[in-house]
């Protein structure tokens, strides 16, 4: 034999030095590697923190309000109606003289006209509409008097929450001196309080900050979500259905195919032009409908829906298709009573994604005017409405401090919707599901 | 003796004419194939195989992997029809009726074809449901009573029934492998099939649950046509009265299982079950 050694020989000698230095590099890599996804998960934490942290922080204040405590006296002559039926009558009635005169009575101290106009402004401009509501629906107490709350002003509530620094001169304040004199004789006597927003969950939009409600919006998304399941989850399940187990394989379904794929990345304001330009101008449909915004949104789920429920449908293993087969099932019986079944947790998942991706969807909504100010609340698809999303994006718009609160308001209900809608999902994936 | 190269074998099949033994029966044959070829897309992978299946033989087919015997055997239930590119030529007959006849309706066929599978495949229902699902979409049964009665009857046949009897509700998914084999074997049998091919359908079991599926052949081939695929040559040994030896598309011998074993008749059946290859 010769004393040369092979190469294996010669790396036998080697092998555990070598190996030891590899080997502390490769935990080395393997260490950093880790540690590099930690950090970028914390990252991401921080960032929805922040998020999370600044909505909640600016929000949270929407949803308190303030309110006087008023002696209103429903004086026959104050109002200028002494028949509650008298359609005329009530035309002209000056119910906004039963807050002036309340509140006279409150602060008899105050006098001149700009004191008063400035005493008037600690109520909301439209609490004598509430007032009204309220003496229609019960007539027995015209000529009675009673003890109530009446919503502030949103400066006064401004005030109430401590955003308004009393340190800046009056000019440049929205609040005078002699509103937060008559705020502090009030607060001293416990005739002002703040309480729970009720107005912000049962109102529809308004001018007026205290008086504005995202109930509207919420109506609106309601609909509008729901012409979108209606149409999208039956359509999408079909179209995919048909595409993975009868539609012949050739070249028109790989242009189908490609085509599905490219919808899914078109921008969501082109589908808002499509159904301005086809569901408004062509099919003459109501403008601002959550009809219209359902068929709008249902185009853009489309593929979506279509996309994950092919992917749930391949998924289905072939033997279960090949046992219904080979027992005598037809095609349509094996696809509803098997694969259907089977690939129904995917779907759900995929339909509740597309669905939540719809309930946030801005763009193509102002396209059809869904963007108007709508105050009235929707009776129906067919009503004039806004959604949660147009909402924020109306309310950010404007320039009274407190929609500032409310927009972050509204962006806390339409996360707890989304929060909503996707522990829905995979509740029913983990009812749905089956092993095999 | 050396292994056939590809080269041999393409001389061997120059000059192929016909099967060595007897595929096909004077009388007593459940189904007759003449002639079938198959193709997919341009790839023949069956060449004119004339076999026919006698009323209740038991019908081994074995040969090296490729070799073109679940094809064929896919082919006498039609369930190569799910396949886009493939194509079946030549006449294949069950009881008389031609099965790629226009006039054949295929969820017939395989109400009167059964099929088990290499894999056990139970549905992710219940153990009853399984059963029942054959019965169920083909309307055989009205009433409730008549439908425990088959299932039962199904499972007994299949000896799984003393197992599962308790537990009937139960998901069958749950089962072993064995006992859902098992399960797949009653399945096909509750819809009263003429024949039932049977895929491999130990190659996913181990000894134990393999034996009792080769006992239970024996008591099915009572009732029933079996046409079995299968990799074990042991297992065609022990189960079939009848072996049908297959090489590249090709059917080159058939014979009684003991002849083909003890004294084949051509040369490449001689070299598959003496070991030479496969």
């Amino acid at each position: 034999m010769t004393n040369q050694l092979n190469a294996i020989e010669r790396l036998a000698e080697v092998k555990q030095e070598r190996m030891q230095k590899n080997l502390k590099a490769r935990y080395a890599k393997e260490k950093r590697f880790q540690v590099y996804g930690i950090m970028s998960i914390c990252l991401g934490m921080a960032f929805l923190a922040m998020l999370l942290g600044t909505i909640f922080y600016g929000g949270a204040s929407s949803f308190m309000t303030s309110e006087i405590k008023l002696t209103i006296n429903y004086d026959p002559d104050v109002i200028g109606v002494t028949d509650l039926t008298d359609e005329d009558e009530l035309k002209w009635a000056d119910w906004r003289g039963l807050l002036s005169t309340s509140l006279a009575e409150r602060f008899p101290e105050v006098s001149g006209r700009s004191a008063v106009r400035q005493r008037n402004a600690l109520v909301s401009s439209i609490a004598e509409y509430s007032l009204r509501d309220r003496l229609l629906a019960n007539p027995e107490k015209l000529g009675t008097s009673e003890e109530i709350w009446i919503v502030a002003d949103d400066e006064i509530d401004a005030v109430m929450k401590g955003q308004v620094d009393r340190t800046v001169p009056e000019s440049e304040r929205r609040i005078t001196d002699l509103q937060l004199s008559l705020i502090d004789s009030l607060e001293a006597e416990g005739e002002i309080r703040q309480k729970f927003n009720t107005t912000f969950f049962t109102a529809g939009d308004s001018r007026e900050p205290e008086q504005a409600g995202i109930r509207g919006a919420m109506i609106g998304s309601f609909y509008t979500l729901l012409v979108t399941l209606l149409l999208s989850f039956p359509i999408g399940v079909a179209a995919a259905i048909y595409l993975e187990e009868f539609a012949p394989q050739n070249r028109l379904t790989e242009v189908i195919e490609v085509n599905i794929n490219n919808l899914a990345a078109v921008p969501s304001i082109v589908f808002g032009l499509l159904g301005l330009a086809v569901f408004i101008n062509v099919f003459h449909l109501p403008r601002s409908a959550p009809v219209v915004g359902g068929l709008v949104l249902t185009l853009m789920t489309l593929p979506t829906i279509i996309i994950s429920s092919r992917s749930a449908i391949k998924a289905v293993p072939p033997s279960i298709r090949e046992a219904a087969l080979g027992l005598g099932a037809s095609k349509m019986q094996m696809v509803m009573h098997h694969v259907l079944p089977l690939a129904m947790p995917g779907m759900l998942t995929g339909t509740i994604i597309g669905m939540a991706q719809a309930l946030g969807e801005t763009a193509p909504l102002l396209m059809i005017g869904m963007v108007a100010f709508i105050a009235d609340i929707p009776g129906g698809p067919l009503d004039p409405a806004t959604v949660l999303p147009v909402q924020v994006y109306l309310w950010s718009d404007l320039p009274e401090r407190a929609f500032v609160a409310k927009t972050s308001g509204a962006i806390m209900v339409l996360l707890g919707f989304l929060a909503i809608m996707n522990l829905l999902a995979v509740y029913l994936r983990k009812k749905f599901e089956k092993t095999w | 003796m050396t292994t056939n190269t590809n080269d041999e074998l393409a001389q061997i099949f120059e000059g192929w004419s016909s099967t060595v033994g007897k595929p096909t029966l004077k009388d007593n044959a459940r189904m007759t194939t003449r002639g079938v070829d198959v193709f997919y897309g341009e790839k023949q992978a069956i060449f004119g195989v004339d076999l026919d299946i006698g009323k209740n033989e038991v019908l081994a087919m074995i040969g090296p992997s490729g070799c073109g015997k679940s094809t064929f055997l896919r082919t006498l239930n039609r369930m190569n029809d799910t396949i886009d590119i493939c194509r079946v030529k030549g006449d294949i007959h069950l009881d008389g009726d031609n099965i790629y006849d226009k006039k054949m309706d295929v969820v017939n066929l395989r109400a009167r074809v059964g099929m088990v599978f290499q894999k056990p495949n139970p549905f992710p229902k219940s153990i009853y449901d399984n059963v029942a699902y054959g019965p169920r979409i083909h309307g055989l049964v009205t009433r409730k009573a008549e439908l425990d009665e088959i299932v039962e009857t199904a499972l007994q046949k299949a000896s799984i029934w003393n197992e599962v009897k308790d537990r009937l509700d139960q998901p069958a998914t749950g089962l072993s492998g064995g006992q859902q084999q098992r399960l797949c074997i009653a399945r096909t049998i509750a819809v009263s099939p003429e024949v039932i091919l049977m895929d491999e359908p130990c190659s996913a079991l181990d000894p134990i649950a393999t034996a009792r599926i080769e006992e239970l052949i024996a008591e099915l081939s009572e009732n029933f046509t079996i046409a079995i695929v299968t990799h074990s040559m042991q297992q065609a040994a022990r189960v079939s009265s009848r072996t049908a030896y297959f090489h590249l598309g090709r059917l080159v011998e058939v014979g009684a299982t003991d002849k083909i074993f003890t004294a084949p008749e051509h040369r490449l059946t001689e070299d598959y079950i003496t070991g030479r290859f496969g």
